[in-house]
């Protein structure tokens, strides 16, 4: 398979790594000041290459071809020193999608930027993906996911520990209800404001639901890694057990303008109700909402396993208050299993 | 035979017998109802332990029935039934396919080619193929069969093919399997007739199961079973019940009954041996089929499918089911192979071939249609050409069939019209490509039915004469994708799919125009979808270039809104790639307006839907249970009915007035009623088991509706193609051989691969020497394989895993043993079983199957090693110590292996301390004990192994017509040896040679001086010279006896013999005497122990009684006290 670009790199060699089919990255950035890979794709290829066994990865002298043979997913125990130019939460995404199908069970420790504001951060994909993953069948004491250091933008220095059994093969889902949000969950990551985001962020979510409890991050000193910032993740869980989650994430020191703690709880949760108002049913929540990503993730989940969604429009009714329109969309599985797992 | 009459039984009117019947009878029938009652012990628990164990019995008996319950993937309407008629050359399968299709279809079908498809019943299909006697074929089709007749000639016994046969059935799920015996009637004596039948049954037994079906077939009547043998055997495969197979539920698999050499006949004239692109076409069977998928054609290899398409179901199952039999046009035959099967249209040729379904047709009518469709098939001209040879052999060949008639016929069967009217616009719309001429004709012909059949014909005429023009635009019309020929016919198919954006909006509207009022409903809902569709999955990327479109966009699919900061595609294509969505268009949530508008009922907080509203469930419960007493108190607790007003209150009420709302209402009050009892009293013994079953159950039932709905040519789009279809499978760049060496008998078999098994990697295996295969097999050398669809030679390498887990290389597999094996070959799952033979080619005598197994592991690396001993010689010895030379070569290899434990052949270990300098590779070693200098060092290591990376897949369908049972693929060692007469030049010092043995001297032993003279005189050595020759003065002379003398001598020699006879004859005199004296005391003696003992007895009987008198009194004494 041949794709252009560098967009929606780790879905590509994620779909290749599953399907084991063999890929071709062409003209990664070669119009760019400064082509090829950067260090955190580089460095992404190089967590591929630790999971698994027998891959074959050919990057042409520019870096702007990037050719990768995908080997068997093997697992194990795994430490990687991800780049901090993105967070953690852009190699544990590919990673928890890896994860479920290797030899053994995976164990990772991925040293780097917990937090950032581009991507997911930890947090969100604990709160949001592992019960997922849950729903999928793939659960059991294994599955976790846990902060031991925190590191935010520019330094990082934080560190997660990233543990999934292996499955043979996963339950089909049906996910056809969002269900009613029954409460909402939160971490604030501050040392001295913590308090401030909190009680604002609740002074929104407060009008509609009252079961509303924020934590506040227990990191300090060594472990609350080499850069100073804070952030906001809060999470509502419906009573059909279906996560939506949002968070928001201060930039890092220098950049950008400066906010105050209230504004920036606030902003929060209003994240987290136009989260509410867009949730839209389909298999992959976590990844809420029809976006762009998602859109490229469905095309190239059709290129590499011909898999089509059937996708169904439900109207909502006349006198229900329940955001926006929805979709509700239907596949046939692949038929995929696990083919590493070894059988005694 | 007949039954003899056989006497009645007669009931007794009188007697003991009728009396007791009588008494019975008066009583009643309660007494025997209640055996239990009535004899209590025979039911009372006899023993704890038995009882134990019977139960524990009938629980693993149940337990042993359980199968691992699969999701029923089992479609509407399932493809034919696969039946496989096997057994050896001359046991009468081609006599058995032709019964079972005179039977069914009533025709005759002389030739059997390839598979035949008949419908046998009002659900059920029949597939019946023959296995020829080729390895290769029969594990082929016992990977495809759903059944499997087995023939066996009764008169000669069970052969090998027939144990072969069953082996690699065993091995890839087994089939149902059906034993056949014919030559009965070669058997005279009905004695020796039913014992074989007997031993022969037993023996299938075992090796099938216990009672499996063995059928007979006693004679043959004018070169044909008998019929009612023959119906009894059609009965017992119509109702027969099938079991999934795993391999089979997972994969896509396709029995090819049709092949069709679709490649540029100009590129064949120009190079005879180019790459073929052929179209194959048969049922779909096992799973769906997705397009573009990966298939491996057992005998040629893998090929990635160019396109599939279905088609219409060439021999279809009676559409509605009311009548008890099948009429005589339900009865429908298929089988292209062979020459026979309906008119068939599809997107290359037209086939016509012996109408179906007339009982009364002779054979002899029946044979020209039969050359015309063979001569159509075999000829390797352009499709245009073939078009146009059926045309002419339709008029020439069969006066019957003129085009009035053809025209008839599209009349009477409105699908084959149908069929052919689809054709016709095929053809037209290969015109727009190509003229514009032939576009206009296509235009009026759609606004004139009436002209339609005349045009056609035209259009053909046109091509039989332009036939090589329209080679390319032919090739160029195959190689575009299907869907878009049937546009027009088919408003459903997705448009979306369509190359270009101007060409999707033209068939948008053509939908419109065409679509009828019936569905206008469905087509509303669907654009809607496929807007949605065409903006996921097609216009997006297209879209974003042209502004204009994503207005529209947001009209049809509200969701989807695409940020874009950047115009340029370049730059999109190296978009950042985050997974978080920035939503663009933010609502004010500091509004209380938006708040309560938007998203209000999405919390718990909100309105709830009326059927999950906790007011109404509470209420409905109240309905429910409401009414009961409290048996203890006495209350009555009333329910509360409707009139509940504070709930009312809360909750806003719908009105029942409605009688549908309260119907519905009812029954849903019913049917939880129901759940609730069924969770209360079946529960108790629902195991885990059960719940799965459901679990599944309920999945297969929602997959099963999900796309229930769909328009076949979308719903092809979601799930793939369904089992059950005809579908036609188009594989580019086939080899040659595939084509001019094409022998129907061989089966072609498609079978789909999953999404990585078109990989090559090292497979670790579980695998056991067959024990009927006479020889061990040797490590490294070539095996072929049959596993998965593949049949392929690889070497594997044999392994055993040790206690510490190191997996240590073989030489030989094991006896009897089951052992590891690990090859370089094709990715399978886990779990699937394979089987391997030696050799393809040939017949050999004895059993071909050389082992079995399973595979365990997939891996991209070895881990076998081999034992590996260094050896070296100490060159210098202290006390422990020694320096050990002649192992290693630099001094780098010795510090590699520093602290390694080494070990002397005499047994005295040591280990590897530090390098010298010199001499190179030599070191200092420390042992427990001082070395010889004769001792020899080793260390024992192991190496690791490297698999060798061949797959060599069986081509065995690429050999000449006649010769594709003769595939041969590397030859081991030996057998090269053997071929090119090289004979193995061994170590002359292994030779044998005679034993010569030799005489061992012995150096006399040396005793020091001093030590003699310590030592006593016994153990002196004795220096004895040896005697010289007494000289002759000193030699005494001899005595020479006087007569008296003599005589005195003589005398004396009689008196002591006389006396001695005396001594010795009192001796034993007395001897005797003592043996008698002994024997009386003993004698006595016994006497005396006996009276001494009864005396004793006496003695102690009497101090006993007298101390239990002495205690009863006591005893007394004590009870008088009390």
């Amino acid at each position: 398979m041949e794709f252009e670009g560098c967009s929606c790199f780790r879905q590509r060699l994620v779909l290749s790594t599953l399907s084991r089919k063999r890929e071709k990255i062409l003209n990664i950035r070669s119009k760019d000041d400064n082509p090829g890979l950067r260090d955190f794709e580089a460095s992404f290829v190089r967590l591929l290459d630790k999971v698994t066994n027998g891959t074959r990865i050919e990057i042409n002298q520019t870096g702007t071809v990037l050719f990768y043979q995908p080997g068997l997913l093997y697992g194990g125990s795994v430490e990687h020193e991800c780049n901090v130019q993105r967070s953690i939460g852009y190699y544990l995404e590919a990673l928890l999608m890896l994860a479920p199908f290797g030899k053994t069970l995976l164990r990772a420790v991925l040293k780097g930027v917990t937090n950032d504001p581009t991507d997911p951060s930890v947090d969100l994909l604990k709160v949001t993906a592992i019960p997922l993953m849950k729903k999928f069948g793939i659960d059991g004491a294994g599955l976790e996911i846990k902060v031991l250091k925190r590191g935010m933008t520019p330094a990082g220095g934080g560190e997660v520990l990233f543990t999934c059994p292996v499955r043979r093969s996963m339950k089909p889902v049906q996910l056809t209800e969002p269900g009613k949000i029954k409460r909402i969950r939160g971490t604030a990551i501050s040392l001295q404001m913590a308090n401030r985001i909190v009680d604002s962020a609740r002074s929104i979510l407060n009008k509609f639901i009252p079961d509303i409890y924020i934590y506040t991050d227990h990191m300090k000193g060594a472990s609350s890694g080499k850069s100073a910032g804070f952030g906001l993740t809060l999470v509502a869980e419906t009573v059909n057990g279906t996560f939506l989650g949002a968070e928001v994430m201060s930039t890092p020191q220098g950049q950008g303008d400066p906010v105050l703690p209230e504004d920036f709880g606030r902003n929060c949760a209003k994240l987290l109700l136009e989260e509410v108002y867009r949730v839209s049913i389909t298999k992959h929540t976590f990844v809420s909402g029809v976006d762009r990503y998602v859109i490229e993730f469905l095309r190239h989940i059709r290129d590499f396993f011909q898999i089509m969604f059937k996708i169904e429009q439900q109207k909502p009714g006349e006198d229900e208050q329940k955001g926006g329109e929805k979709v509700l969309m239907t596949c046939v599985g692949a038929g995929y299993s696990n083919i590493s797992k070894t059988i005694k | 035979m007949e039954k003899k009459e056989q006497k009645r039984h007669q009931h007794k009117h009188s007697g003991p017998k009728a009396q007791k019947k009588n008494r019975k009878k008066e009583q009643g029938t309660e007494q025997e109802q209640d055996e239990r009652k009535r004899n209590p012990r025979a039911f009372s628990v006899q023993s704890a332990v038995r009882m134990a164990k019977t139960f524990h019995r009938a629980q693993d008996i149940k337990t042993k029935k359980h199968h691992i319950p699969l999701v029923d993937r089992t479609p509407l309407e399932p493809p034919p039934v696969v039946v496989v008629v096997m057994g050896p050359p001359k046991v009468g399968k081609s006599t058995l396919i032709r019964c079972l299709i005179k039977n069914y279809t009533r025709q005759k079908l002389s030739d059997i080619c390839g598979p035949v498809t008949i419908v046998s019943g009002k659900k059920r299909r029949l597939t019946l193929i023959e296995c020829n006697n080729d390895i290769n074929s029969m594990i082929d089709l016992a990977k495809v069969a759903d059944l499997v007749l087995m023939l066996i000639d009764a008169s000669f016994g069970f052969e090998m093919e027939t144990f072969e046969f069953l082996n690699i059935c065993q091995v890839h799920g087994f089939p149902r399997v059906m034993g056949v015996l014919t030559h009965l009637d070669t058997f005279k004596n009905n004695k020796t007739l039913s014992k074989t039948k007997k031993r022969l049954k037993h023996r299938f037994w075992t090796e099938v199961y216990q009672g499996a079906k063995l059928f007979y077939l006693s004679g043959m009547v004018y070169g044909e079973y008998q019929t009612q043998e023959v119906k009894n055997l059609g009965r017992f495969i119509s109702v027969m019940k099938f079991r999934p197979l795993v391999w089979r539920t997972s994969h896509p698999y396709v029995v090819a009954d049709r092949m069709q050499d679709l490649t540029d006949p100009e590129a064949i004239r120009l190079n005879p041996k180019c790459d073929r692109t052929v179209s194959l076409y048969g049922y779909l069977r096992g799973t769906f089929l997705k397009n573009k998928c990966q298939v491996h054609i057992p005998g040629v290899g893998d090929f990635s499918v160019s396109d599939v398409s279905f088609l219409p179901d060439p021999c279809p199952l009676p559409e509605v089911i009311k009548k008890r039999a099948l009429n005589v046009k339900e009865r429908l035959l298929y089988a292209p192979l062979a020459g026979v099967g309906g008119l068939v249209y599809d997107k290359d040729a037209v086939y016509i071939d012996m109408p179906s379904g007339h009982a009364s047709r002779q054979q002899e009518e029946v044979r020209p249609t039969t050359e015309l469709v063979q001569s159509l098939i075999g000829t390797q001209a352009t499709l245009d050409a073939k078009m146009a040879a059926s045309k002419v052999s339709l008029f020439t060949g069969t006066a019957a069939l003129t085009p009035e008639e053809v025209q008839e016929n599209e009349k009477q069967n409105p699908m084959e019209s149908r069929e052919w009217d689809e054709n016709a616009q095929r053809e037209r719309r290969r015109a727009v490509f190509a003229d514009e001429d032939e576009k206009d004709d296509d235009e009026e012909e759609e606004s004139d039915e009436a002209e339609e059949e005349e045009e056609e014909e035209e259009d053909e005429d046109e091509e039989g004469l332009t036939t090589l023009k329209k080679v390319d635009e032919k090739a160029d019309e195959t190689a575009a994708p299907p869907v878009k020929k049937q546009k027009i016919k088919e408003p459903m198919e997705m448009p979306a799919f369509a190359d270009s954006d101007d060409e999707l909006e033209k068939s948008e509207g053509e939908e419109s125009e065409e679509e009828e009022e019936g569905s206008a409903l469905i087509y509303i809902k669907q654009i809607n979808l496929w807007a949605i569709m065409n903006l996921l999955y097609v216009c997006l990327s297209v879209a974003e270039e042209e502004e204009e479109d994503s207005n529209d966009e947001e009209e049809l699919g509200g969701l989807f809104k695409v940020s874009r900061p950047e115009r340029s595609k370049k730059v999109r294509a190296d978009a950042m790639d985050c997974s978080r969505f920035q939503p663009d268009s933010s609502h004010d949530w500091d509004q209380e307006e938006v708040r309560c508008t938007s998203i209000r009922d999405c919390f718990v907080t909100g309105k709830w839907e009326e059927d999950k509203d906790a007011a109404t469930l509470l209420k409905e419960n109240d309905e429910l249970y409401g009414d009961f007493e409290d048996l203890q108190t006495g209350e009555v607790h009333k329910g509360d009915g409707g009139d509940d007003d504070d709930e009312e209150e809360e909750a806003p009420q719908v009105k029942l007035d409605d009688d549908e709302v309260q119907k519905n209402k009812r029954l849903e009050k019913k049917r939880r009623l129901k759940e609730r009892f069924d969770a209360q009293y079946d529960d108790g013994d629902a195991t885990y088991f059960d719940d799965l079953k459901e679990e599944m159950q309920k999945q297969a039932e929602l997959n099963r509706q999900e796309f229930e709905d769909v328009d076949d040519e979308v719903r092809v789009q979601y799930e793939g193609f369904r089992p059950g279809m005809y579908v036609r499978v188009e594989i580019p760049a086939l080899p040659c051989e595939f084509v001019t060496n094409f022998d129907p008998h061989y089966p072609i078999v498609l079978g789909g691969l999953g999404p990585s098994e078109g990989n090559v990697g090292y497979l670790q295996m579980r695998l056991k020497k067959h024990r009927w295969h006479s020889r061990i097999l040797k490590t490294r050398d070539p095996l072929i394989l049959s596993l998965g669809w593949r049949r392929f030679q690889t070497i594997p390498l044999y392994y055993i895993e040790d206690h510490n887990g190191r997996h240590r290389l073989l030489k030989y597999t094991p006896e009897h043993m089951h052992c590891g094996a690990t090859i370089w070959g094709p990715i399978t799952p886990q779990g699937t079983g394979f089987l391997a033979v030696q050799t393809v080619g040939g017949i050999k005598a004895n059993f071909r199957i050389a082992a079995t197994g399973v595979v365990l592991d997939l891996d991209k690396s070895v881990t076998i090693v081999k034992k590996l001993k260094l050896i070296g010689y100490p060159y210098k010895i202290f006390k422990n110590t020694c320096f050990i030379q002649g192992m290693f070569n630099t001094v780098l290899e010795v510090a590699k292996f520093e602290g390694a434990s080494i070990r002397t052949v005499s047994g005295i270990k040591g280990q590897i301390k530090k390098a010298l300098r010199t001499p190179l590779g030599a070191f200092r070693a420390t042992f427990e004990d001082r070395l010889l200098m004769s001792d020899i060092v080793f260390l024992r290591s192991w190496y690791p192994v490297l698999v060798p990376q061949l797959y060599n897949p069986v081509t065995s369908l690429l050999m000449p017509v006649g010769q594709k049972d003769t595939w041969a693929g590397m030859r081991t060692l030996g057998h090269l040896k053997h071929d090119l007469g090289i004979r193995n030049k061994p170590n002359q010092d292994s030779l044998y040679k005679p034993v010569v043995r030799q005489v061992r001297h012995f150096n006399t032993l040396h005793i020091p001086k001093e030590l003699q003279k310590a030592l006593p005189f016994k153990n002196k050595p004795k220096q004895m010279q040896a005697k010289g020759k007494t000289p002759r003065d000193l030699q005494r002379p001899a005595v020479v006896r006087e007569p008296h003398e003599k005589k005195v001598a003589a005398l004396l020699d009689a008196l002591s013999s006389v006396y001695a006879y005396k001594n010795k004859k009192a001796k034993a005199e007395q001897h005797a005497k003592h043996k008698e004296f002994l024997k009386q005391k003993e004698k006595q003696d016994a006497e005396r122990q006996k009276r001494l003992k009864e005396e004793r007895k006496k003695t102690y009987r009497a101090m006993g009684q007298k101390e239990k008198k002495k205690l009863k009194s006591s005893l007394k004494g004590a009870s008088k006290d009390n």
